[in-house]
């Protein structure tokens, strides 16, 4: 077989001289038309700017970091228009200094005790490595990050910003309005937009104010709901944005931000609704089954798994109906909610009631921002129906099967909440959908697979 | 061993082409004459090839030797469906099917034996660095050579019966794609390489042939499918993150790809001296390639011991109709023209296989120097229908494994091949 091959590559040259002679016609590649070429429409996105929360800003794994903010959906929807030539000439991002690139830090998959396990970074385990920018140098905000001193981003995404928080004018009650104001000094994400003297005094809707866009997205409301959500339905006294946002308020505070980033409606845009927060992996990974039966196999008389609850007796078993949070799985192993006695704590668990309130009051603010959409005359990208259907089917992407499943499933991060760089373009590809669809644009779409999903160590 | 002999003096040129000639992955361009003339020969008894498309034709056709080569220049353009980030170009590879025939016996006898080898079969796309369907194929090569052994008998003037025995005497392929895992700190995702060696598997060719005169001869063919077996192939998985090599455990393979059998039917007719008309109708029974299932052995392969990817190709036909004209005594003119319907469903079109519906269109030109000696060359253009598939249609169809886009192939091959009658 050597000598088969061998002999193969003196013969080519003789035939390649036959081929050179027909060059003219081979050379021809063939050519598919063109679906009709990208195209803003009447839309000019030359000056594009998103508000939003953390989703809009990019956070990933549990922190905002310079990689994943690169692949937040507002940025690759910025690209993407850049292709109909209407597109922004730069997407401004509040990226961090490159030596402190790893902004507030991301949690990594590592091999701990012989198992995968998503590890936080903190200050015992020295950041694992990351090049965090934390300045420890504020004692009533030990979580302040290195300032952005650039020109006002045009994503304006801040990572646990809710309506509620956004707007000093969503609520009556003085504490909370006062507290919206003064979000500067309780946000480290915030905080790090604002310049020193606005902090504390300016509320978010007056910060993009600032901006002139000649289009927006808007994706609100979403930490409305899911601060206490995530947080077992248990809201934090101390905290005024920790629990359900009421309806009035963010009727009023849902209205002054589209009002202000919209001007009065002549700025052209689009906005998006909040997901059914219990589909996210964060609720779905840890299970009362597998708890149950890791307890069984430690000790066969193990009757379940107890958890706190409100009311008397103040512990139950667990039943399929409740959800745990990814947060209780480290709890778990070391043994929480195997006794009467050290059951798991109430804001691991969101319970059937607490689920159907959430629920029932994200169906209500969806409710209101689809009134407020049609008021200023935009489009809602329906992001609870999308990631419903992400949730119960997952989203093929050209071979690869995308699912809501932790970590493995490509679309969500290590935090269980917040989207992968692979899910974000998944995101901006919806996004697309509806602005093309509404305004008849025809912006090509982002190639998911590019995008990676979790890294494996 | 005179198969062995042939391939070493042959200047083998190794197989391989994007479904050159006919459906699916079938290469077919085998003699000179019969690719000039739109892919005809069942019909025909011109020269040695005539072992391959109807053995029994080979009793009637002129001792000698011939050796002939191609080269297949594929232009296949991808556009992407859903996510459309523009035309991809595949790295268009040119690739060398090769033929050559020897066959032998008494110049008006009854009965001739011969040899032969050929390219019936192959494949080899390379795409785009980071193309959408990385995940469902980056590079293929498939290769197959096979040799031949045939003998012919001419029971009457009018009626000739042949046979062939077939081997696969090399059959290789080589199959990567990238694997949706990617380690911390890569910026690349890691990559799967299958390569293994196939079977020595055997096959065999019949035909007859009947010839009422010397204006009218039609004849019919058959020849079997070979079930290319590659056992102990090498699995090499690079770029994996170590938390996940539990899941790639796999060293080797085996896999199964079936060659499909091909039932042909041909005529031809020689109004005049000078003027040869031919008219081929083959089926291919691709629809034995139900799926492709690789078995992984030693470990897994992303977690499972076992893949299987749906084909369900459907038995394809193919029309051909083709012409030769003898200008002067030395100086011979071809023409032909084929249609060729895909063995590939719609929804079920592989990174592999892009394979569509096509039409093609052939020339050729014949000399001869003095009694024995002569050169043919030929020059094929095929036009692939433009195929498209979406994402739904994948989903629904199972065959979410592959990619949802629109392909387009054209290919051009010139060839040419020298012959010696005894």
């Amino acid at each position: 077989m050597t000598t088969l091959f061998s002999t193969v590559k003196t013969a080519r040259p003789a035939l390649a001289l036959l081929g050179l002679s027909l060059a003219g016609l081979a050379g021809c590649q063939t050519n598919i038309d063109a679906p009709p070429s990208a195209s803003a429409g009447t839309l000019d996105f030359t000056s594009y700017v998103s508000v939003g929360n953390s989703l809009t800003s990019g956070y990933s794994d549990g922190g905002l970091y310079n990689e994943a903010q690169a692949t937040s959906f507002p940025a690759l929807l910025a690209q993407q228009f850049a292709t109909t030539n209407k597109g922004p000439a730069a997407f401004v991002q509040p990226a961090f200094s490159g030596a402190k690139k790893d902004g507030s830090g991301y949690i990594k998959l590592q091999i701990v005790n012989g198992a995968l396990a998503p590890v936080v970074p903190s200050a015992a385990n020295k950041f694992l490595g990351e090049q965090v920018a934390y300045t420890g140098a504020n004692p009533a905000l030990p979580t302040e990050l290195e300032a952005y001193t650039g020109a006002q981003p045009d994503n304006l995404g801040v990572p646990g910003i809710s309506v509620l928080s956004a707007s000093a004018k969503a609520s009556l009650v003085p504490q909370v309005a006062g507290a919206a104001k003064a979000y500067g000094v309780l946000n480290n994400f915030y905080q790090r937009l604002l310049p020193a003297a606005d902090r504390g005094t300016k509320d978010y809707v007056t910060y993009i104010g600032q901006k002139t866009p000649t289009f927006f997205t808007c994706w609100m409301g979403n930490n409305d709901v899911l601060t206490y959500a995530t947080n077992g339905g248990v809201a934090v006294a101390t905290n005024p944005f920790s629990g359900l946002t009421d309806t009035a308020s963010f009727r009023r505070g849902y209205r002054d931000i589209v009002t202000t980033i919209s001007k009065a409606g002549t700025v052209k845009g689009v906005v998006a609704n909040i997901p059914n927060v219990t589909n996210i992996p964060y609720f779905n990974t840890v299970t009362v089954a597998a708890v149950a039966a890791a307890f069984k196999a430690a000790n066969v008389a193990s009757p379940g798994v107890f958890i706190q609850v409100n009311g008397t007796p103040a512990v139950r078993l667990a039943t399929s109906a409740d959800l745990l949070t990814l947060t209780a799985q480290s709890l778990v192993a070391a043994g929480a909610g195997s006794t009467p006695g050290n059951p798991l704590l109430n804001q691991y668990v969101l319970d059937a009631a607490e689920i159907t309130t959430v629920v029932t009051r994200t169906n209500q603010l969806n409710a209101i921002i689809a009134n407020e959409a049609a008021r200023f005359k935009v489009p809602v990208a329906d992001m609870n129906t999308f990631f419903t259907s992400i949730a119960t089917r997952g989203i093929y992407t050209n071979a690869v099967n995308n699912t809501a499943t932790f970590a493995s499933g490509n679309l969500f991060g290590l935090d269980g909440v917040h989207p992968t760089p692979r899910g974000y373009a998944v995101v901006a590809n919806e996004w697309i959908r509806v602005i093309n669809n509404y305004y008849g644009a025809t912006i090509p779409n982002v190639d998911p697979n590019t995008y990676r999903g979790v890294l494996l160590p | 061993m005179q198969v062995k002999s042939l391939l070493l003096t042959g200047g083998a040129l190794l197989a391989a082409s994007s479904g050159a000639f006919a459906s699916g992955f079938q290469v077919g361009l085998t003699g000179a004459k019969n690719v000039g003339m739109g892919g005809t020969g069942t019909g025909l008894y011109l020269d040695q090839a005539s072992q391959f498309f109807n053995p029994g034709a080979f009793a009637f056709a002129p001792t000698g030797f011939q050796i002939g080569g191609n080269m297949a220049i594929p232009r296949i353009s991808f556009r992407p469906g859903d996510a459309d980030q523009g035309q991809r170009t595949l790295q268009n590879t040119n690739v060398f099917p090769f033929s050559g025939f020897i066959g032998f016996g008494p110049k008006e006898g009854k009965w001739r034996v011969g040899a032969g080898v050929y390219t019936p079969f192959g494949s080899e796309l390379h795409y785009a660095q980071g193309w959408e369907g990385r995940y469902s194929l980056t590079d293929i090569n498939l290769r197959s050579v096979m040799a031949q052994a045939t003998v012919a008998y001419a029971i009457t003037p009018q009626f000739s019966i042949g046979g062939g025995v077939t081997t696969l005497v090399l059959g290789d392929v080589d199959l990567q794609r990238d694997i949706p895992v990617q380690a911390q700190g890569s910026t690349a995702p890691a990559h799967a390489q299958l390569t293994g060696k196939a079977e020595h598997k055997v096959g065999y060719n019949l035909g007859v042939m009947f010839k009422p005169s010397d204006k009218l001869s039609v004849g019919i063919s058959y020849r079997s499918a070979v079930n290319a077996h590659v056992t102990d192939g090498d699995v090499k998985v690079t770029g994996l993150p170590a938390s996940a090599a539990g899941s790639f455990t796999a060293t080797k393979f085996d896999v199964t790809l079936p060659l499909p059998d091909v039932y042909s039917f041909g005529v031809g007719v020689r109004p005049t001296d000078k003027l040869l008309l031919a008219f081929d109708a083959n089926l291919v029974g691709w629809s034995r390639y139900q799926s492709l299932d690789f078995r992984y052995l030693n470990g897994v392969l992303g977690g499972n011991a076992l893949s299987s990817s749906k084909r369900q190709y459907q038995d394809a036909l193919a029309f051909r109709i083709g012409g030769q004209y003898k200008v002067t005594d030395n100086f011979t003119v071809r023409a032909g023209t084929f249609y060729d319907f895909s063995a590939v469903r719609d929804g079920f079109v592989t990174p592999e296989t892009p394979d569509a519906d096509r039409i093609g269109v052939t020339a050729g030109l014949g000399y001869t120097f003095g009694e024995r000696f002569g050169i043919d060359a030929s020059f094929l253009f095929e036009d692939f229908m433009k195929r498209s598939q979406s994402q739904d249609d994948l989903i629904s169809n199972g065959t979410a494994d592959r990619v949802a886009g629109t392909y387009k192939t054209t290919i051009y091959v010139p060839g040419v091949q020298l012959y010696v009658k005894f």
